[in-house]
């Protein structure tokens, strides 16, 4: 018999609503609300051995606290298979269930299985990472949650071959994976195209990659009075790097002020980046973070000014995700420090 | 009503056997063949220094590799022109009268036209369920060139002898009565307008492969190179006026057999007058040239907006640089105003986790695929080989070391004839 | 000009077009070719001619404009995107080539060129 442990919020468990999502987790032996309906589906094939019940509210407020605790009871209880959920539309239930889920099965390295509705917060951000089957948006959908989620977890706990996103019931998580449709491909185009046609809704079988298009602001309306700041992918840092940006899959930015630098030299700056010969950079970093110019076009007055401050990060390798967080983060700095425009320069 | 345009009626007669006889007939569903007149028809060109013929059954554990195309035997019995036109009949058109269908056979050629070339047919086992032809009664041609002919001599003396032995095949059927008969009709624009005014209007876009020796399609004789986007009626197809002179990759290229039984045609025809109007065909080819693709591509939304079609489905052939014409395709037809549903494959990489295609855009949004081609397949030995296996290794899809010892071949689907079909041609697909 | 590792195409048509002959693999004749379109050359053929992957063949040739103008973007776009497709696919070894298949793969390679060249 596979021995299954079971994870949910307060409102689940029955404990109460939002005026509970403070409480601590807590085990419970065997199953739970839900957990009833999923222990059914396994018939005697599984059994949920203990059901663990967290507070949104504490779960996302203490993180590290709660994932050791969690795991450590996980760990004691030695499951086959750790399900999360299902959390529906509820978003720090979401993101509680995707990340308890990814820490045990990196951690303890357990089959896992979680369930959310699409648009969830918490499936964007873990549909890639573990398998996160497609719910309704609401409880109403607990049965047809179940239907889809206890025939792929009693897989996943056996260590059967998983089929396409569409065959199992989980979200497409970027692996493409083939299989028998009951209809053929031309068939498939033609019913398609009536649907497209009528807009009615339809689903493609291969979505496009994600383009992430940004719409370019208009253009600076008096170039020179307005304040310009420099930004870098190009790794460039004060010699010695001191914060130690690393030179390819950047985890941070830098910060540095360059208030009266009119140049940069040899001996105050360097490139931290390692995806190009350093050489060049090295000798004359303007050639990357071109200070230099900037500080002529200030005397000339073809510019207002140069902002104080540089950000600095390393292309190399850096995830997209990261670098779009850096720049939201310090977009919102250059913007309160009054700047009309950046120069980005990259490698 | 007495419609213009093109309308014909495709008899079929199943076949569910073939054997070697004496005489060369069709009898209850099985086609008997005179190997020796069969092999007298190959060596008719004297390229070939010998010839020989062999069957592949359903079921039986045979495989048939390099191949290089699949053939329908199919015979004009009423109405103008002859199948493959331009080939081997006169250029008349076709597409209208009666026309008579051995269902349920295939003529194939095998031959080393190149050392890597690909395409192996399973007809039991894992590999048959990624092809047609494990399901169709085979008369394979094995014919060894004379020496020291080049390549392309003999890619074209092979085609040819695919094409004259299915006539001769057609030819046996002729005078038979069908066992079913389907009849396609395709109106006039303007009769077609007027007859379904209410109905959503469709054109089905078909994109050529056309790049060189082993990459080539022709159309009544034409090299696709050489064409301009245009129109077909899709009853033409169905008599042979596009035939296939390529076979890389064996997985998404085209053969005959798919040209003559175009799975888009046939499901659009299968809507006709009921849920869309379908207004006809647009060919066009794919390039090497940029400029060509670009030529092209202007030249389908084009006519696709001449048309007055509401949507278009668009089938790709091939890997990678025709992702370019597909996008290119797909979006000057959308800045029409006219939507789009794409048919394609995948190169996803083994994993899955590669991007798909080799270019993409944000318009692409109604896709289906028919597989990823890079998924790798365990191949069980077979009792019997037609053809040349050793090639095995060297195939598109093989690898060092994929012909083991015991007979069996790991390989990606690649290799599979029709395995990754993007006219939509079978059921695989993938998420 | 031909950007080539083919010398079949190399000897067939180095005194009738400017060809760059590249001593090296499939990658390095796309990566050459990047060069040249950063340089400001027009890509003129699809460097991903051929349904013969790129892990599969080692020949690649690719034709690009002799003048040289301002960066041209959909060149960048097909080059960048074709180098990443190439990357894409699993590497093999060429070991199992015998002399008459590397000369296949130098005739495919050459035909599909020609299919540019003639028009």
């Amino acid at each position: 018999m596979l021995k299954v442990v079971h994870y949910i919020n307060q409102f689940f468990a029955n404990v109460g609503g939002e005026e509970m999502a403070h409480i601590p987790a807590e085990l419970r032996e065997g199953n739970v609300g839900p957990g009833l309906a999923f222990q059914q589906a396994f018939g005697d094939e599984a059994q949920i051995v203990a059901t663990i019940v967290c507070g949104d509210s504490y779960f996302n407020e203490n993180m590290e606290e709660a994932q050791k605790t969690i795991i450590n009871m996980v760990k004691e209880l030695q499951p086959d298979l750790f399900i999360a959920g299902p959390a529906f539309n509820a978003g720090r239930y979401g993101v509680a269930c995707g990340t308890i889920a990814k820490a045990v099965k990196d951690q303890l390295n357990i089959p896992v299985l979680t369930g959310m509705y699409k648009e969830n917060p918490g499936a964007d951000m873990f549909k890639t990472s573990l398998y996160v089957v497609s719910t309704k948006n609401s409880a109403a959908g607990m049965r047809d949650a179940v239907k889809k989620m206890a025939p792929l977890a009693l897989k996943l706990a056996k260590g059967e071959k998983i089929g396409a996103s569409s065959e199992e019931g989980y979200m497409p998580n970027g692996i493409r994976k083939n299989f028998f449709d009951t209809e053929r491909g031309s068939k498939r185009a033609v019913k398609m195209l009536l649907s497209k046609l009528a807009d009615k809704e339809f689903e493609t079988e291969f979505p496009m990659p994600d383009f992430d298009r940004v719409a370019p602001n208009p253009a600076v309306k008096d170039i020179t009075k307005a304040k310009i700041a420099l930004v870098t992918s190009g790794g460039i840092v004060p010699k010695g790097n001191p914060d130690h940006i690393e030179s390819s899959s950047a985890s941070k930015y830098g910060k540095y002020d360059i208030d009266g630098v009119m140049d940069l030299t040899e001996a105050t700056y360097e490139t931290a980046h390692g995806g190009y010969d350093p050489v060049y950079a090295n000798l004359d970093p303007d050639r990357v973070l071109p200070v230099d110019i900037l500080r002529e076009f200030e005397k000339q007055g073809k510019i207002g000014s140069l902002h104080r401050y540089f950000y600095t990060t390393v292309g190399n390798g850096t995830a997209v995700k990261s670098a779009k967080a850096f720049a939201a983060k310090f977009a919102q700095e250059l913007k309160a420090d009054g700047v009309d425009a950046v120069i980005l320069t990259s490698t | 009503m007495e419609v213009n345009g093109l309308k014909l009626e495709l008899g079929y007669i199943f076949i569910k056997d073939i054997q070697f006889a004496e005489k060369s007939k069709v009898e209850n569903g099985t086609l008997y063949v005179n190997k020796e007149e069969v092999k007298a028809i190959i060596l008719e060109d004297q390229n070939f220094k010998s010839a020989d013929v062999e069957l592949a059954k359903p079921g039986e554990s045979v495989r048939i590799m390099p191949v290089k195309d699949v053939i329908e035997p199919r015979v004009k019995v009423e109405g103008p022109g002859g199948i493959f036109p331009g080939m081997v009949s006169k250029v008349e058109t076709v597409g209208s009268g009666k026309t008579n269908v051995l269902k349920g056979a295939a003529v194939i050629t095998t031959g080393k036209i190149v050392g890597f070339q690909e395409g192996i047919i399973d007809m039991t086992g894992p590999g048959a369920e990624y092809t047609p032809f494990s399901q169709t009664n085979n008369l394979v041609l094995v014919c060894e060139p004379i020496e020291s002919l080049k390549q392309h001599e003999h890619e074209k003396a092979l085609r040819f002898a695919g094409y004259k032995v299915a006539m001769y095949l057609g030819e046996l059927a002729k005078n038979m009565t069908p066992d079913q008969v389907d009849t396609f009709e395709t109106p006039t624009l303007v009769e077609g307008i007027k007859m379904y005014p209410e109905l959503p209007r469709v054109a089905y876009v078909c994109m050529l492969q056309s790049q060189g020796l082993m990459h080539d399609t022709y159309v009544y004789g034409v090299d696709a190179k050489q064409t301009i986007s245009t129109l077909i009626y899709p009853t033409e197809m169905m008599d042979g006026a596009i035939v296939s002179g390529n076979c890389v990759s064996a997985c998404d290229k085209n053969t005959t057999y798919h040209h003559l039984n175009n799975p888009v045609v046939h499901d659009l025809f299968a809507e006709h007058g009921k849920t869309l109007n379908f207004v006809g065909v647009i060919i066009t080819n794919e390039n090497v040239y940029l400029a060509d693709k670009e030529r092209s591509s202007n030249w389908s939304a084009k006519l696709a907006e001449y048309l007055g079609v509401d949507g278009v489905i668009v089938s790709e052939e091939g890997f990678g640089n025709p992702d370019t014409d597909l996008i290119m395709n797909c979006k000057k037809i959308e800045n029409k105003g006219i939507k789009t549903v794409l048919i394609t494959d995948e190169y996803a990489g083994r994993d899955g986790t590669s991007q798909s295609l080799a270019d993409a855009d944000v318009r692409a949004n109604a896709v289906v695929t028919g597989g990823n081609a890079n998924e790798v397949i365990e191949l069980p030995p077979m009792d019997k080989i037609i053809g040349h296996v050793e090639v095995a290794d060297v195939i598109a899809g093989g690898f060092d070391g994929s012909l083991h010892a015991d007979g069996s071949i790991t390989a990606e689907l690649q290799v599979i004839t029709g395995a990754t079909n993007e006219m939509g041609f079978n059921k695989l697909s993938a998420r | 000009m031909i950007i080539t590792n083919n010398e079949k195409v190399y000897d067939k048509y180095k005194d009738k077009i400017k060809i760059i002959f590249v001593q090296g693999g499939f990658k390095d004749v796309l990566v050459k070719t990047r060069d040249k379109i950063h340089e400001g050359h027009e890509l003129l053929t699809h460097p991903l001619s051929s349904s013969v992957k790129p892990n599969e063949t080692p020949f690649k040739s690719v034709m690009i404009s002799d003048d040289k103008r301002s960066l041209n973007l959909d060149s960048l776009y097909i080059i960048e995107n074709s180098i990443m497709t190439y990357d894409n696919f699993s590497k093999h070894k060429f070991g199992m080539m015998t002399d008459q298949i590397t000369e296949d793969f130098k005739l495919i390679d050459l035909t599909v060129l020609e299919s540019a060249l003639n028009i």
